[in-house]
């Protein structure tokens, strides 16, 4: 957030909240969660023929920004773990030039109440990182990694074997498609002295009750844990996420455990996508990634 | 994020500014005026050198002549590919560009003085006028 105009006093923060847009940055593929969620019909959970639910499906995402609990959507923004409004000025208005309003974009997209905790000794690195875009691998068609990636867009449940698909992402973001394979066979982790360090590292699910839990280490230390705010983490991370389904919604959420740099585990906002109603939808290929603009860009300004 | 002219009327009614602020909001994945002058409005008439479908952004290319005759190529970043989908820039045989067209191309000046731009409105020789994902002052 180093790139604020008044950075560091409360006075200026809220000016700038006052000037805020209401800003919408749906990505292609991706329904506002708000909408769809009251749109969306009530039908019963399909079980598989192993007595667990069944995941299938193509799920359209909520929010890309959720992860630390801010929803922006066509009314304004939200806090989404205290259901606090945040108020927002239409751009309309003209209050504010061009460079004001994308900086108040960038602000808005930071003010979710629900943050992962560091170390004192990182809070530096990590507002570094926030205010330096050039350093974000997912500006960079590198993969999203985990959690940050969010609720998959496609599952196949198999007995012993899940596929979670992650199509690449334009516009906000330069992302590459993703796949994971998530063994479900009852098998223990590797040793994490034998595992190559990864994006999406080693997951393995197992059923507790109806909710699908995703057990993951073995990641590189490279991926952020969110779309903003420099939130970088340690090869030691170790994540669990839970996927339930409730009819057509399915709810992610995903804990982060990095002791080397985090003072206490964080829980991500919960998430939920809407299954796409149509039964015949086939997951639209997602363009390759290539980025070109970096060369040019002469400032960190980071949004 | 899209600025809207908008009439006294729709300025009265609050609700109805907040939807429209949002219905032409264009993101770049990276903050525009770290690579774009938002303040410098540059346009180019040329013929379409390429088109790539990619992510983050859509580039068009085209080439025109400079002053002293020689071959100039510029390049401009669009919006994703999804919004020109909506747009109606899509199969050549349906409307879309194609290599040779000739286009006059408004946009954005890149801040590093190169043969860059951010593309805000594509004309194109038959008088159809593409205005893509944002306001021609910059978000």
């Amino acid at each position: 957030m180093s790139n604020y105009p008044g950075r560091g006093t409360m006075l200026a923060a809220t000016v700038a909240i006052g000037l805020l847009p209401a800003a919408a940055p749906a990505q292609e593929g991706q329904q506002r969660g708000g909408d769809a969620l009251k749109q969306a019909k009530v039908m019963p959970t399909p079980m598989a023929s192993d007595g667990h639910p069944d995941l299938s499906g193509i799920w359209n995402g909520g929010s890309q920004l959720a992860n630390i609990g801010i929803e922006i959507g066509p009314d304004g923004a939200r806090d989404t773990s205290s259901g606090t409004a945040i108020p927002v000025f239409p751009a309309a208005a003209g209050v504010g030039n061009d460079s004001d309003i994308e900086r108040a974009n960038a602000l808005v997209r930071r003010m979710g109440s629900n943050k992962p905790l560091y170390m004192p000794e990182y809070w530096a690195r990590v507002q570094n990182f926030d205010s330096n875009s050039n350093d974000d691998p997912a500006y960079h068609c590198m993969a999203a990694g985990v959690p940050r990636i969010g609720v998959p867009s496609q599952i196949v449940q198999t007995p012993k074997l899940l596929v979670l698909l992650y199509p690449g992402q334009g516009g906000l973001l330069a992302t590459q498609t993703v796949f994971r394979t998530i063994p479900t066979d009852g098998r223990k982790h590797s040793d994490l002295d034998d595992l190559d360090p990864t994006w999406n590292g080693e997951g393995i699910g197992h059923w507790d009750g109806d909710t699908m839990v995703i057990d993951t280490i073995g990641f590189n230390s490279s991926s952020f844990l969110d779309q903003v705010g420099g939130y970088f983490h340690g090869e030691n991370m170790h994540v669990v996420e839970r996927l339930h389904r409730d009819g057509n919604k399915l709810t992610w959420q995903a804990t982060v455990d990095d002791p080397d740099v985090l003072l206490k585990p964080w829980t991500t906002t919960k998430r939920v996508a809407i299954l796409n109603p149509d039964p015949n939808a086939l997951l639209p290929e997602p363009l390759p990634c290539s980025e070109r603009d970096f060369d040019h860009v002469v400032t960190k300004e980071h949004h | 994020m899209a600025r809207f002219k908008i009439s006294n009327a729709i300025l009265g009614r609050p609700l109805m500014i907040l939807a429209l602020v949002t219905a032409g909001t264009a993101f770049a994945h990276h903050s525009v005026q770290a690579e774009f002058d938002v303040n410098k409005e540059i346009t180019v008439t040329g013929t379409v050198a390429k088109l790539e479908w990619i992510n983050p952004h859509s580039y068009i290319t085209i080439e025109r002549k400079d002053t002293s005759g020689k071959t100039e190529r510029w390049a401009f970043e669009m919006a994703a590919p999804g919004v020109l989908r909506k747009a109606g820039l899509s199969r050549e045989d349906r409307g879309g560009l194609k290599p040779g067209d000739t286009v006059t191309i408004t946009g954005l000046a890149a801040k590093d003085g190169s043969t860059t731009g951010f593309l805000h409105e594509i004309k194109f020789p038959d008088g159809r006028v593409f205005k893509i994902g944002a306001a021609a002052n910059g978000n």
